[in-house]
């Protein structure tokens, strides 16, 4: 049977059922997961719980019942990696899947201080205004940097450069502190729930290991979808979710060090340096290969899973593909020299999106990047980690 | 007591049984023995005695041989008794001229392996079987009258529905009930499924049936004081309004109902017209309301229900599962949520038992976003009441036992069916007897499901057991068939297998009234004395007034001292068979004696394994045993690790086999 529970809060508090907050997490993209009837056909068919017969209908449980502090302070589910297969398994078609990843962005939204995260994840309209508005802030404040454009002049005739300015530190600022701010909440959360003392306290340079590990060659995502009559198995691996998610991953990576990279070290005499090119394009195809196969299976809707996708997923994915596409652009546009006005909008789109992703991070699906691992760590480290 | 002439003209059939019967009992030798009987006029063996072309043949017989009683040697009577009391019937013959004897079940299976004194033992049971029927006598059933009049008892679903059926079907029928209005349960129920229907809608569609159907005298606020007689005549006394009013009836139908458990006061912190209520309350609550729901002042919209509350106890008098609670607690918490807006409701359960159909409920119950809840027996919520909540605190199951809290506005308990309170006072005064539930009791739950052992009092409805509206009046119409059935020729035959008392011998001690279970004998004055009487259509030949007679002035129909005695006799004279020495059909069959022989063969063929390892043809040729025999040994030694396989031999067709401690 099990080594340890995975839930293991001190024996005398007690939990109140909360029957309003199955709603409440509907709003975060769970569909009808309260029709679940506890047979435990997820639990035998997901790949993750070899250990913990538990995983995933007691979260689900957790879920109907409203015990919210139990599941935000659960690892668990920063372990599933939402390969569908409790989905496509459930006789009720209760969709954990999806309530595996609306937890997730409810963790996200309870943890981050200000609020922002909740408002765009339940409501839609309200996502796309805030992303239009920073959007807006940050094409006003790219413009600071060609002062003598047309359009600069008449931006800053409306708003000075210095208030632009001041106004993009601060959101920067307040972005930095809110993300530092959640990730510690979820971090502390996380860790203070953990059994103490439990026998099993794997040393930290073991557990920082196997994170390493995880992030570097997604070995537990390669087991999800192994399923034998999975959709997956006839597929190359190539086209399969663990891949995607690799590929997407370490473009994005490769990219950011090549920016950084070309911002710190590069020369700005030279149009194109080398070591930073090359890491850009490979991390480049990489990442635009990802985000294009993630797309498409959304669209094509190859499994349960892929029926539903939030606007919060469409938004990630498109901003990731639009910034890996325009880069080339520019790429190419920088080694054949040209400097026209096509070029320029490209280059504010490219950067725009970029930036936004860096800013949203702490505010959106972005979070899981962080999440994740240290979830990861502090259930590696208590022997918690489902398999 | 008729003529002691005892039969002269037997005839005597020993049935093969295909083997059954011939394969260990020596039929053949048996039927010449008999046949040398005096007063057997023909003795035959059968294959199969029930076979349609045998029993015309034994009506031939009977005419014929102008037969004057028959004996069939064969299987349990509980088969073919009435087979071939009608093989008499159809000859000629009276039926209890004829002798079943039972030599299959308690003979030729039951010493399968001694056949030698199966045989023997048969040879006496068919003998004791022909002395029994020289001495039987020529019985006629006992006929009835009946009156074409039903007394039902209680006007509820189950009584109104079933007393329709019977008026319509030609028969009076005087319909009791308890209280000021007729309906029952029903009548207070909000909505019923699936049809929706408001219980009392239902019982005014059955009232106006009665009123319209002639033939049924409703009787409210009247009660059954007593009832008398037996089948086909029973006396009704009812109490109506201070008065009693004698009916006359051919049957009974007991329709009383039940009624709910009532949980004791702090039982889930039950207190009368507090927050913990009975669904039965609740469900009153709901009809009750428009729109919103309020009790004590403050709104409703948070409900918990707690199942089964006084059932399904382990230690306590409710042992049973009252069936229709999961469905109806299901039911009102749907009924709630379609009257009201914005309502949570948390079922507690042990199990959910919405059976058939009801099923679609839990269905809707699950889509309303309810929340179900499994807590153990030994376990149970634990409820609080705080100022203007709830509080329960219960160990979910499904959530790793662990511990949750929960403030509900109200909280409902699930009760069941119990029996009602009088049900000791109907049982006492009709003589039907409750089961181990209290409840009423049939005769059989599955082959005789509306029966009692009174004969012509029957059950109907949720007096037997907990049921809900359909199945109720399924059990009453079936009862209501059962009585129209038996009645509506206003005749009834019942079985002469009675007690019978000899007024000469009988002198008036009592002693056998006082034995008799079902009060079938009475005083009777005859010839200048008092004596005792039967009652014949109430007795049920169990046969305990007869030991008891001191003056030996009972005896029981086919049971007669004489029938005994012969039977006696004729067990007991030693038969002299002859030993069933080997081929009498003449197949190469080496027997055995059985299994005493069996150390010494085992000796044998221990013996001719010690040299060296043989195959079972050669085993059986050393030996002199049939090869089958010799496999059969073989292997149980083999089992006991006596001998072991060692091979195949040269032609690779047989094993070889060793003594394991070579």
């Amino acid at each position: 049977m099990t080594n340890t529970t995975s839930i293991n809060l001190k024996i005398t508090e007690m939990s109140k059922i909360d029957l309003r907050f199955a709603d409440e997490l509907k709003k975060y993209g769970a569909r009808e997961f309260d029709a679940c009837f506890n047979c435990g056909n997820c639990t035998a068919v997901c790949a993750l719980s070899e250990k913990n017969t538990n995983f995933p209908r007691y979260m689900i449980r957790l879920g109907m019942l409203g015990l919210k502090k139990e599941i935000l302070s659960s690892p668990e589910p920063w372990l599933c990696y939402a390969c569908g297969e409790c989905s496509d398994t459930c006789p009720r078609q209760a969709d954990p899947g999806l309530y595996m990843a609306a937890i997730r962005r409810y963790t996200i939204s309870s943890c981050e201080p200000t609020g922002i995260t909740r408002l765009m994840f339940r409501s839609n309209p309200l996502f796309i205004i805030i992303t239009l508005l920073v959007a807006l802030i940050l094409g006003f404040f790219l413009f600071t940097l060609k002062p003598e454009m047309v359009v600069s002049r008449w931006i800053f005739a409306w708003l000075p450069y210095a208030v632009i300015h001041s106004m993009g530190l601060v959101i920067f600022g307040f972005a930095g502190v809110s993300a530092a701010w959640g990730f510690a909440s979820m971090a502390i959360r996380l860790s203070k729930d953990q059994p103490k003392g439990a026998t099993q306290k794997v040393p930290v340079s073991k557990a920082l290991g196997k994170v390493i590990s995880e992030v570097a060659n997604m070995k537990r995502y390669r087991d999800c979808d192994e399923g034998e009559d999975s959709f997956w198995m006839a597929k190359s691996w190539w086209q399969r979710p663990w891949f995607i998610h690799w590929s997407v991953m370490w473009g994005f990576i490769g990219l950011l060090v090549a920016t950084s990279l070309d911002f710190l070290l590069k020369d700005p005499a030279t149009n194109n340096w080398w070591p930073s090119r090359i890491l850009g394009t490979i991390a480049g195809i990489l990442m635009v290969y990802g985000a294009t196969q993630a797309i498409s299976y959304r669209l094509k809707k190859v499994t349960r899973i892929y029926r539903e996708t939030t606007l919060a997923d469409w938004t990630f994915l498109w901003f990731l593909w639009i910034a890996g596409i325009t880069g080339f652009w520019l790429e190419i546009a920088v080694a054949l020299g040209s400097d026209n006005p096509v070029n320029l909008s490209v280059f504010l789109i490219h950067t725009v999106i970029s930036m936004e992703l860096v800013l949203l991070f702490a505010f959106s699906k972005f979070a899981h990047a962080f999440y994740r691992p240290v979830a990861l760590f502090i259930a590696f480290r208590s022997g918690n980690a489902l398999k | 007591m008729s003529e002691k002439k005892k039969k002269q003209r037997i005839g005597v059939y020993i049935c093969h049984c295909g083997g059954n019967i011939s394969d260990y009992v020596d039929v053949e030798q048996i039927r010449d023995i008999v046949a040398k009987e005096q007063n057997v006029v023909v003795s035959k063996n059968v294959m199969f005695a029930c076979a349609d072309s045998n029993q015309k043949q034994m009506v031939k017989d009977i005419r014929e041989l102008d037969l004057d009683g028959i004996v069939v040697a064969s299987c349990s009577p509980k088969l073919h008794l009435h087979t071939f009391r009608g093989v008499a019937e159809r000859a000629g013959l009276n039926p209890y001229n004829y002798v079943q004897v039972n030599v299959r079940e308690q003979c030729s299976w039951a010493h399968s392996d001694h056949p030698e004194q199966a045989s023997n033992k048969a040879a006496g049971l068919i003998r004791a079987g022909i002395h029994r029927v020289a001495s039987s006598e020529a019985l006629t059933n006992i006929e009835v009258k009946a009156q074409k009049s039903v007394l039902v008892t209680g006007a509820g679903v189950s009584g109104m529905r079933a007393a329709i059926d019977l008026a319509r079907m030609g028969n009076q029928v005087v319909l009791v009930e308890k209280e000021k209005v007729a309906g029952g349960h029903l009548a207070g129920k909000g909505s019923v499924f699936p049809t929706g229907q408001k219980g009392q809608d239902l019982v005014n569609t059955l009232l106006e049936e009665i009123r319209r159907v002639q033939n049924i005298t409703l009787f409210t606020e009247a009660s059954l004081e007593k009832v008398t007689g037996s089948i086909g005549n029973f006396k009704a006394e009812i109490r109506v309004k201070g008065e009693i009013m004698t009916f006359p009836a051919g049957a009974v139908l007991v329709t009383t109902g039940f009624d709910f458990y009532r949980p004791k006061e702090g039982e889930f912190g039950y207190v009368p017209g507090g927050r913990v209520m009975t669904l039965e309350d609740f469900d009153r609550l709901i009809d009750a309301s428009r729109g919103n729901l309020v009790h004590g002042g403050r709104p409703v919209k948070t409900v918990a229900y707690i199942y089964c509350v006084g059932m399904r106890q382990r230690k306590g008098d409710n042992k049973y599962c009252s069936r229709q609670c999961c469905t109806a607690a299901i039911h009102s918490s749907i009924e709630f949520h379609e009257k009201c807006s914005g309502i949570k409701a948390i079922h507690l359960y042990r199990d959910i038992r919405t059976y058939g159909k009801n099923e679609v409920m839990y269905e809707r119950a699950s889509k309303n976003g309810d929340l179900f809840l499994l807590y153990q027996e030994n376990d149970p919520p634990v409820v609080t009441q705080a100022k203007n909540s709830v509080n329960i605190r219960v160990k979910d199951t499904l959530t790793k036992k662990k511990e949750l809290e929960l403030d509900a506005d109200l909280v409902v308990l699930v009760t069941g069916m119990v029996p009602r309170s009088d049900s000791t006072d109907v049982s006492a005064k009709l003589k039907i007897p409750l089961g181990s539930d209290r409840f009423f009791n049939e005769i059989h739950p599955k082959l005789r499901p509306v029966e009692t052992v009174i004969n012509g009092v029957f059950l109907g409805g949720s007096c037997q057991g907990p049921r809900n509206i359909t199945e109720s009046v399924q059990s009453s119409l079936a009862a209501a068939a059962k009585i129209n059935a038996i009645i509506r020729k206003e005749t009834l035959e019942l079985e002469p297998i009675i007690a019978r008392i000899d007024p000469e011998a009988c002198t008036w001690c009592g002693k056998c009234q006082e034995v008799c279970e079902y009060d079938a004998i009475f005083q009777m004055e005859t010839a200048g004395k008092v004596v005792a009487s039967v009652n014949d259509p109430v007795c049920k030949g169990c046969g305990i007034c007869a030991p008891v007679c001191p003056a030996d002035a009972i005896d029981l129909a086919q049971f007669t001292n004489d029938e005994i005695e012969g039977m006696i006799d004729g067990f007991s004279e030693s038969v002299e068979l002859l030993q069933a020495a080997g081929s009498e059909s003449g197949e190469e069959e080496k027997t055995t004696g059985g299994m005493k022989d069996f150390p010494r063969e085992w000796r044998t063929i221990m013996a001719s394994l010690q040299e060296e390892p043989l195959t079972i043809p050669q085993i059986s040729s050393a030996v002199s045993l049939d090869p089958e025999l010799v496999t059969w040994h073989l292997m149980t030694m083999n089992k006991y690790f006596i001998v072991e396989p060692a091979g195949l031999d040269d032609n690779d067709e047989y094993y070889l086999y060793k003594l394991k401690n070579n």
